[in-house]
C-alpha cells in the first residue's frame, strides 16, 4: 500500500498534506488529506477523522473549515478522506450529486453494481486508520471521528456501530435519522436494497437505541438557518429524543441564523476541535 | 626661622604664632622638594632631626601646664585634638596642630600656592629645620594630609607628577616602565639589565594609575579619619565641659555642707562652753556662801570660848549668874548642827557630748538635697501587652535616689466629671512593669523620685496604652482560591487599634511552629493574602497599637485548594435556608410564595436565591453544584450589584444556567440579558460544575459525572462577580467548593 504525497504545505507550524493510495476496499485511487500538527514531528498524536458531506472532495474541509490553528495547538492529526470512489466507471455513479460519485454514504454496499467499490464504511473504519496508523507518528488508540451532513451522519454511525473504538464523536448538521429523509432514502435502497431493516444498521437514531452504553460525549451543532434542516433532510429531534431516552448525553446548539455552508463549519470548528482534543488528550 | 621650630614655644608667644603658620608651608614644600632627592638620604636626613625635634613641643607644653590650671590644660587638651575655638587661642602650641585636622584651615595655604616655587630655592639650612620641625608630629600623617590636600584642591598634574616621579630620571632618557618590585620607574631598556632582570615591571602609565588610585584612597580615608577626629575631639569637649559642671556642683555641695557642720559645730562649742561656766559660778557661788558660813561658825565658837574663859576668872556669884546664862546659850548653840558637808563637789557631772547631729550631717555630706524631677521615657514600642505596659524613666546623672513614686491612672476620653482612680506604687528601679490593665487603654504616668533628703517635683505625664486584645477571625467568612485567601476579623477591641498583622504558616510543617509571613500594617479588618496553590495554611491574625501587638488570634485554616466561599446570608431569600455548613441551599414545601418580601438592596426578593462570596481575584474559579434532575434551579454568577427585585439572568449584570422541568421534558437555559442560546441536553446533569475564568472572560458550564461541556458565555466582567444559586421550587442545591479543577474543565 504504498503512498504517494500529491501535495505538501506548511499551515500553522505543522503540514497540510495530501496523498494517494490504492484502496483495497473500494479497488480503486483514493485520495486523502492528513495533518500533521508540530507536535508530531516530536511524538505520536491522536487522530481525527474528518468525514465531509455530500459532492465534497478531500479538498473542501482542509480548504474551508479553517480547522488548522485549533488541531495545531491541540497537537491533533486531522485526516480528510474522498466521500466516494473515484473513477470505477459503474453507471449511473456520476449522474445525480446525491448519489453515486461523492454520495458514498459511509456504508458498504450490498447490492449491485455497487457493492464492489462503494465500501466507503470499512474504508473509513479500517482501511484508512490501518494505513495511517502505519504510515504516521500517531497513536492508534487515540481517534475521535467528526463530520458534515451526510459526514455527520457518518461520524455519527462510525461512533455507535463500534463503541470504544472513537474517544468522542461530534457532527455538523448530520442526517440524523437518514431512514426518514429522502437523501437517505434513495442512497440506502441504491446501496443497501429495498429492506428497510438493513438500513437500521446505517441509522444513527437507530442505531442509538441499541448502543450498549459506552462512554459518548456528542456534539452536535445545527444552523438554525439551514435549508435542509428545514426541508426534513437532517431531523436532529428524532436523534435527540432517542439520545434523551438512551441516556445517551448529547449536546444540541441550534445556532441562531447559521445556513448549511462552510461558512457555518468555520465557525464552530474550533469548538469541535476542543470537544475531541478533551477526550484525545485526556 | 634661623632658630629651630622646637625653640619658639619658649619665647614670645604672639611673634611665633606667625612664624609657625609659615613655617608650615615651608615644612610642606620642603618635603615637596625632599622627594625629588635620592630617597636614602631624605630618610637619613629626616630621621636625625626628628629624634632631635620631637621632645620640643612636650616642653612648652610643661611650661604651660606650671602656669594653668586644671580647666585650662583641658582646654587646651581639647583643642589640640582639632577643636576650633579661636577666641581661646592662646598659645603658638593650639595654632601650630589645629591646621593638620582642620581641613577649613587648608585654602590659606593654598593662597599662598606662589610662594611654594619660591621656597624650593630655599637653601639646606632652612631645610633642615623644616624637616625638624616636620619630625614634631608624625611625618608619614604630614605627607598625607598634604596629598589629600592637594589632590582635592585640584593641584595642577604636573606638580602633581612631580611628586611621584623621582626627579633623576629627568636627567637622562625618560623611564617608561615601573619596576614594581624595586618600586622604581626604569627605562624599558634597562629592564634587559641584572638588576630588573628577575622583576615584574608594568607600563609606566599604569603604574601611575595605580599609585594615583593609592593616593585617591588614602586620601579617601584620611578625610574619613579626619572627621572622625573631629568629632572625637567635639565629643571630647562635651565631656570636659560636662565634668567641670559636675565637679563645680560637688564642690558647692561639699563646701556647703562643711560649713553647714562647722557652723553646727561652733555652735554646740558655744553652748557648751557658756553651759560650762554657768556650772562653774554656781558651784562656786555654793562654796563661797558655805565658806563664809563656816568661818562665822568659827568665829562664834571662838566669841564663845573667850567668853567662858573670862567667866571663870570672875566672881563666884556672877560667875554663877553668867555661867547659868551662858549654858542656856552654849545649849542652844550646840544644839545647832553645824554643816560641814560640802555642798558642791569640785568634779562636774558626767556630761557626754552629743554629737549625733553633727554625724548625721557628715553622713550626708555626700547626699545631694533632693532629686530633680524625673524624666518619664514615652512609651517604647512593643513594650506593652494586653494587660501590662513597662514604664521607664530617667534621672538626672548626679542625682541620688532611694526609690521612685509611680503613679498612673486610666486617660479619660468623655465623662469628665467622673474621677478616676489613681494608683500609687514604690520601685527602685528606673522602670516597672505595671500589670493588670485593661487592653488597648491609655494609662497617665508620672513618677517623682525621693532620697533621705525629700521627695524630687513631679515628672511629665506620659501616656502609655496597653497592646489591644487578640482580634476575632470570622472563620467562616474566610474565601480562598488556590493563589489567595481573603480573611475578615472582628477588631475584638472597643477602641480602635493601630493596624493589624496577619500571620501565615503552612500547616505541612507542624513541628516548627514559625510564621512563614507576615502581612503587616492592615488598616481594616479584612486582608488579602497571597498564598501558594494547594497547601494548607494556618493564619493568625494580631492587633497592633502604640504599646505593641496583642497576642495571636484563635487560629484559622485556609485550604488552598480550588477556590473556597461561604454563602451571603443577608442576601439569602427568606424562603432560603442556608444549612449550617453553608453550603446547602434549602426551599422547604411549607413556605409557599404567600407573602412577598419587602424590595432590598441586599436580599433577593424576587427569585428565591441566595449569592455566595467569591474572593475578589481575577483568575480562575470553579465550583460544583448538586442538583436534582426535576428540580428548578438557576446557577450562575452575578455581579454584586444585580438587582435583587430581577430574576438571575434577566439584566445585563448576571451569566445564569437555568433549569426548568415539565411533562415536555427538561429545558435547559443559559441566560443573559433574558436570552438563551437554543441548546438541547439529552442527559440531564445531576451535579453542575461551574467555571468562571476571567482572564478569558468566559463562564462555562459541564455536566461533572461526564464530563460534558454544555455551555460556555462570553462575558466582558469589568468587576467581581459572585456565584448565584436559586431555586424556583421546593427542593434544595448542594454546593461543592474547595475542590480542584478537573482536568476537563480546563479545556474550555
Amino acid at each position: 500500500m504504498a503512498l504517494k504525497q500529491v501535495s505538501s504545505s506548511k499551515c500553522f507550524g505543522g503540514l497540510q498534506k495530501v496523498f494517494e493510495h490504492d484502496s483495497v476496499e473500494l479497488k480503486c485511487k483514493m485520495k486523502f488529506a492528513v495533518y500533521l500538527p508540530p507536535k508530531a514531528e516530536t511524538g505520536k498524536c491522536p487522530v481525527l477523522y474528518w468525514l465531509s458531506g455530500l459532492t465534497c472532495t478531500e479538498q473542501n474541509f482542509i480548504s474551508k473549515s479553517g480547522y488548522h490553528q485549533a488541531a495545531s495547538e491541540h497537537g491533533l492529526v486531522v485526516v480528510a478522506p474522498d466521500t466516494s470512489p473515484r473513477g470505477c466507471n459503474i453507471k449511473g455513479e456520476e449522474d445525480s450529486w446525491d448519489f453515486g460519485t461523492g454520495a458514498g454514504f459511509y456504508v458498504d454496499a450490498t447490492e449491485d453494481p455497487w457493492k464492489t467499490n462503494y465500501r466507503m464504511y470499512s474504508y473509513v473504519t479500517k482501511e484508512l486508520p490501518q494505513l495511517i496508523n502505519d504510515n504516521f507518528p500517531v497513536d492508534p488508540q487515540r481517534m475521535s471521528v467528526f463530520g458534515h451532513s451526510m459526514g455527520g451522519h457518518g461520524a455519527l454511525i462510525c461512533a455507535l456501530k463500534n463503541p470504544g473504538k472513537y474517544k468522542s464523536v461530534s457532527a455538523f448538521a448530520p442526517l440524523c435519522n437518514p431512514v426518514l429523509c429522502r437523501w437517505g432514502k434513495k442512497a440506502f435502497t441504491g446501496y443497501l436494497g429495498t429492506d428497510q431493516s438493513k438500513w437500521e444498521a446505517y441509522d444513527a437514531s437507530c442505531l442509538v437505541k441499541s448502543y450498549p452504553g459506552s462512554q459518548l460525549d456528542i456534539l452536535i451543532d445545527q444552523g438554525k438557518e439551514d435549508e435542509f434542516l428545514s426541508d426534513g433532510q437532517l431531523l436532529p429531534d428524532n436523534f435527540i429524543a432517542a439520545c434523551t431516552e438512551k441516556k445517551i448525553p448529547v449536546v444540541f446548539r441550534l445556532q441562531e441564523g447559521y445556513d448549511h455552508s462552510y461558512y457555518f463549519i468555520a465557525t464552530f470548528i474550533a469548538d469541535h476541535i476542543r470537544h475531541h482534543a478533551k477526550y484525545l488528550n485526556a | 626661622m634661623e632658630e629651630g621650630a622646637g625653640e619658639a614655644p619658649g619665647l614670645g608667644r604672639s611673634a611665633a604664632s606667625k612664624d609657625f603658620r609659615f613655617y608650615h608651608m615651608d615644612l610642606y614644600d620642603s618635603e615637596d622638594r625632599l622627594q625629588i632627592f635620592p630617597e636614602e638620604s631624605t630618610r637619613m636626613r629626616r630621621e636625625g632631626v626628628q629624634a632631635e625635634m620631637t621632645h620640643e613641643p612636650m616642653r612648652g607644653g610643661v611650661k604651660g601646664k606650671a602656669q594653668r590650671d586644671l580647666g585650662e590644660e583641658v582646654d587646651e587638651l581639647v583643642h589640640l585634638y582639632g577643636l576650633e575655638d579661636d577666641h581661646e587661642l592662646g598659645d603658638e602650641f593650639i595654632e601650630e596642630n589645629t591646621p593638620r585636622i582642620e581641613v577649613s584651615e587648608y585654602p590659606s595655604y593654598m593662597m599662598m600656592g606662589s610662594e611654594q616655587r619660591d621656597w624650593r630655592l630655599t637653601g639646606e639650612a632652612a631645610q633642615g629645620e623644616d624637616l625638624g620641625f616636620m619630625g614634631w608630629g608624625s611625618v608619614g600623617q604630614c605627607q598625607d594630609l598634604r596629598e589629600a590636600y592637594r589632590y582635592s584642591h585640584g593641584r595642577a598634574s604636573e606638580e602633581y607628577e612631580c611628586y611621584v616621579i623621582p626627579e633623576e630620571e629627568d636627567e637622562e632618557e625618560a623611564a617608561d616602565v615601573f619596576c614594581v618590585t624595586c618600586k622604581t620607574p626604569i627605562r624599558a631598556s634597562e629592564k634587559d639589565q641584572d638588576e630588573h632582570k628577575q622583576h615584574e615591571v608594568t607600563p609606566l602609565s599604569k603604574a601611575l594609575e595605580s599609585a594615583k588610585d593609592e593616593i585617591h584612597k588614602n586620601m579617601y580615608k584620611l578625610e574619613k579619619q579626619i572627621i572622625e577626629m573631629e568629632n572625637f575631639a567635639s565629643h571630647l569637649e562635651e565631656v570636659f565641659i560636662t565634668v567641670e559642671e559636675n565637679f563645680g556642683r560637688q564642690e558647692q555641695n561639699f563646701e556647703s555642707h562643711y560649713n553647714e557642720i562647722l557652723e553646727t559645730l561652733s555652735q554646740k562649742y558655744e553652748e557648751k562652753i557658756q553651759a560650762l561656766g554657768e556650772k562653774k559660778k554656781e558651784k562656786l557661788e555654793a562654796l563661797y556662801g558655805q565658806l563664809v558660813n563656816c568661818g562665822e561658825n568659827l568665829d562664834t565658837c571662838k566669841e564663845l570660848m573667850e567668853t567662858i574663859e573670862e567667866m571663870c576668872h570672875e566672881e563666884k556669884v556672877d560667875f554663877i549668874k553668867d555661867a547659868v546664862a551662858m549654858a542656856d546659850r552654849l545649849g542652844k548653840f550646840l544644839q545647832t548642827k553645824t554643816d560641814v558637808e560640802i555642798s558642791a563637789q569640785p568634779d562636774f557631772e558626767d556630761q557626754t557630748l552629743d554629737f549625733s547631729d553633727v554625724e548625721e550631717l557628715m553622713g550626708s555630706i555626700n547626699t545631694i538635697p533632693a532629686p530633680s524631677a524625673p524624666v518619664i521615657n514615652p512609651q517604647a514600642p512593643n513594650s506593652a501587652t494586653g494587660s501590662s505596659v513597662r514604664v521607664c524613666w530617667s534621672l538626672y546623672s548626679d542625682d541620688t535616689v532611694e526609690s521612685y513614686r509611680l503613679s498612673y491612672r486610666p486617660v479619660q476620653d468623655g465623662s469628665p466629671g467622673k474621677e478616676q482612680t489613681e494608683f500609687t506604687m514604690t520601685v527602685k528601679e528606673t522602670y516597672c512593669s505595671v500589670t493588670n490593665l485593661l487592653p488597648n487603654t491609655q494609662y497617665e504616668f508620672w513618677v517623682t523620685a525621693q532620697n533621705r533628703a525629700g521627695l524630687s517635683p513631679t515628672s511629665e505625664r506620659a501616656v502609655y496604652m496597653t497592646a489591644p486584645c487578640p482580634p476575632i477571625i470570622k472563620s467562616k467568612e474566610i474565601r480562598s482560591c488556590e493563589e489567595a485567601a481573603l480573611i475578615s476579623w472582628e477588631s475584638g477591641n472597643l477602641n480602635p487599634v493601630d493596624s493589624y498583622t496577619v500571620e501565615l504558616s503552612q500547616a505541612e510543617t507542624p513541628g516548627a511552629s514559625g510564621v512563614t509571613e507576615s502581612v503587616v500594617g492592615i488598616p481594616t479588618c479584612e486582608c488579602l493574602v497571597q498564598l501558594q496553590p494547594r497547601q494548607n495554611y494556618t493564619i493568625n491574625v494580631r492587633a497592633l497599637n502604640v504599646g505593641g501587638p496583642s497576642a495571636r488570634s484563635e487560629p484559622a485554616t485556609v485550604h488552598t485548594t480550588g477556590s473556597y466561599f461561604p454563602l451571603n446570608e443577608h442576601t439569602c431569600h427568606p424562603w432560603l435556608t442556608v444549612s449550617k455548613d453553608g453550603l446547602t441551599v434549602v426551599r422547604s414545601e411549607s413556605r409557599g410564595p404567600t407573602r412577598e418580601p419587602v424590595p432590598s438592596d441586599t436580599q433577593f426578593t424576587r427569585c428565591a436565591a441566595v449569592m455566595g462570596n467569591l474572593i475578589p481575584v481575577r483568575g480562575r474559579h470553579y465550583w460544583e453544584v448538586e442538583v436534582d434532575e426535576c428540580l428548578d434551579y438557576t446557577v450562575g454568577v452575578a455581579f454584586e450589584d444585580v438587582p435583587r427585585q430581577e430574576d438571575l439572568g434577566a439584566n445585563r449584570l448576571s451569566w445564569c444556567m437555568r433549569h426548568t422541568f415539565s411533562s415536555s421534558g427538561h429545558k435547559y437555559e443559559f441566560l443573559h440579558n433574558k436570552m438563551t442560546p437554543d441548546i438541547r441536553i439529552t442527559v440531564p446533569p445531576k451535579k453542575i460544575g461551574i467555571l468562571l475564568d476571567y482572564e478569558n472572560a468566559k463562564l462555562s458550564f459541564f455536566n461533572v459525572d461526564i464530563s460534558q461541556h454544555l455551555y460556555t458565555f462570553s462575558c466582558q466582567l469589568h468587576q467581581f462577580v459572585h456565584p448565584c444559586f436559586s431555586l424556583e421550587k421546593p427542593g434544595c442545591l448542594k454546593i461543592h467548593n474547595g475542590i480542584s479543577m478537573p482536568e476537563h474543565v480546563t479545556f474550555y
